[in-house]
């Protein structure tokens, strides 16, 4: 009989089932994909990639991909709410995307039909909150996806350099009065986050419930109406993304320069936690966080 | 602030199209109303039409049924019941109600271990979280496995999921003569549907009896031989501090071939003796005093 002092209270590690390691993608579908570009590129984005048979565009900073969806089946529901662009989906890196896909199904998750065309990728995907999908990405480290489903933009530097060292943070998702703990249940189920307890909070917009992802890489937050906003049914969606940034007055000062405009208000607390650009489009904004 | 508010009818008590029972129940002074599948796929018009009648008459869904047998499968079954619970969903979120109604499984193919029936309805519940619907798990007294409260309230527990709470149905629990103390064990905001009703015999020991009765021969709250007990219910529901909803579960054959406002009228009674009689609570002040206030 042996006693492993270690053992004796058996900490528990993360349990990360899908082998998430980080978001390889996110996707905006819209049917004014020029109007978004320009919001994009103020952002720090460049295009460097277009879709081989449908109206996507890949922009790029650093290690951020981001997906301009126009085509027009997946631009529909952006043209539901007066033209303006909405998040339509965040692609995970995971372990495997079949196995990944499987387990979710496994779990509860309603599955999403592929629409690749003949020599394209067949991404695995899952229904998200609102319109929005979640897709499985298992080929990131040998090769670019992009490379299969994408053409390059002639002449375009393919790895533009991130913006102030803007990366992906986190995304914020609206969802419905008294419904966090449904949606908090289904996160840890499905894709095995973690809560963050309420005192601990990041950037200048604390409300909500904060989990975090098993590969510690990304933050989601749960945004409820408040509770004046008796009525608010508004539909559930991914709401907007999360940059994190090394230094928010110098990435701010840098957008500001770029024509960015944020969100001055005594209500926020800027100092140098983070900033909040100003709705543009009527629907997009962004979130900068000290990292 | 309307006395009915808290009570519905359900569409399976009345004859006729779906229009003219919500129309009837609209009449009565009802608010909410219990969907049926049936009701949207019998439907003239098709499941479309039946949606836009239901939201146009203005009356809140108090829940759609029913998901029968899903619980408890394997393989090749399993995937089916799969594909019939998400068509039920579906069609739920379609009517813009907020809870479907999941009856616990009478299938002899099914499992009997309550860890895997958990299982299952946490599965229910995951695929219902992005409709926003919330799913009540109802033991049916002739279920093979879970036929009484307690039993389906310990899956519940199993399952632990927000969204996955019981239905309660007061013909089940008279039939199954299950003891009324245990509603105390009852954590009142993972109720997530009761259903009322009441019948004329005393005892239906077996399950074919228990069928019938159910089928055919339930009458409204008062209308039968268990009214004290079902006031006793109710008040012990309201005791622990639920809140929610009562929805009247009446099927009744006779009821199918009276006129509807003549039922909506006997579910009025219902309510208001159930309002007013057993939970004493007080009846709406009158148009003159409202103003004042």
């Amino acid at each position: 009989m042996s006693l492993n002092k270690v053992d004796r209270e058996a900490v528990p590690e993360m349990p990360n089932r899908l082998g998430l390691s980080g978001i390889e993608f996110i996707e905006y579908a819209t049917s004014r994909p020029q109007a978004l570009g320009q919001v994009l590129e103020n952002m720090g984005f460049r295009p460097v990639a277009r879709h081989r048979s449908r109206e996507v565009t890949l922009y790029r900073q650093g290690d951020m991909n981001l997906v301009v969806n126009a085509n027009p089946d997946d631009a529909r529901v952006s043209g539901t709410v007066d033209g303006q662009p909405v998040i339509s989906a965040v692609a995970f890196r995971v372990q495997d995307a079949l196995k990944a896909h499987n387990r979710c199904m496994d779990l509860g998750a309603w599955s999403v039909g592929s629409h690749a065309q003949a020599m394209e990728l067949h991404i695995p995907a899952i229904h998200g909150p609102g319109g929005s999908r979640f897709y499985f990405v298992d080929r990131w480290q040998e090769f670019s996806i992009y490379d299969i489903d994408f053409k390059p933009i002639p002449t375009v530097d393919p790895n533009p350099p991130a913006l102030a060292g803007m990366g992906y943070f986190g995304v914020v998702q609206y969802i419905g009065a008294a419904r966090s703990a449904d949606w908090q249940t289904y996160y840890e189920h499905m894709f095995d986050f973690s809560s963050i307890p309420d005192e601990e909070r990041f950037g200048i917009l604390p409300k909500g419930k904060l989990m975090k992802s098993p590969c510690g890489t990304f933050l989601w937050q749960l945004v409820e109406p408040d509770i004046w906003m008796d009525g608010d049914d508004s539909p559930e969606c991914l709401q907007r993304i999360g940059f994190g940034v090394p230094n928010v007055a110098e990435a701010v000062a840098a957008l500001k320069a770029r024509g960015v405009e944020f969100v001055e208000s005594t209500q926020l607390h800027p100092e140098d936690r983070g900033a909040l650009t100003r709705n543009t489009l009527g629907s997009v904004a962004f979130e900068l966080v000290h990292k | 602030m309307n006395l009915l508010d808290g009570y519905g009818m359900d569409t399976i008590t009345m004859a006729g199209t779906l229009e003219a029972k919500l129309a009837a129940m609209k009449g009565a002074g009802f608010s909410q109303v219990m969907l049926m599948a049936r009701d949207l796929v019998t439907h003239p018009g098709g499941v479309k039409a039946a949606v836009a009648a239901v939201h146009a008459s203005g009356m809140r869904p108090t829940g759609f049924q029913v998901l029968r047998d899903f619980e408890g499968l394997s393989g090749h079954l399993h995937s089916y019941k799969l594909d019939i619970a998400k068509s039920m969903l579906e069609m739920c979120a379609a009517t813009g109600s907020k809870v479907l109604l999941a009856c616990s499984s009478t299938s002899r193919h099914a499992t009997q271990d309550l860890d895997l029936i958990a299982a299952d309805l946490k599965k229910l519940a995951m695929l219902a979280v992005p409709l926003g619907i919330n799913v009540a798990y109802e033991a049916l007294s002739w279920g093979r496995t879970v036929n009484e409260f307690p039993t389906s309230w310990d899956v519940v527990c199993r399952a632990d999921c927000p969204n996955l709470g019981i239905g309660l149905d007061s013909f089940h629990i008279f039939a199954a003569k299950t003891p009324l103390d245990a509603i105390e064990e009852l954590d009142p905001s993972k109720i997530f549907l009761v259903q009322l009703s009441d019948f004329m015999w005393q005892e239906t020991p077996t399950f074919e009896e228990r069928m019938t009765t159910a089928r055919t021969f339930r009458v409204f709250p008062g209308e039968g031989v268990h009214s004290e007990q079902l006031a006793d219910l109710v008040l012990r529901l309201d005791r622990i501090g639920y809140r929610g909803d009562y929805s009247f579960e009446v099927f009744n054959d006779d009821y199918q071939q009276l006129p509807l406002e003549t039922v909506a009228e006997r579910a009025r009674k219902s309510a208001t003796w159930l309002h007013q009689d057993v939970l004493h609570k007080s009846a709406p002040l009158p148009d003159w005093a409202r103003q004042r206030a």
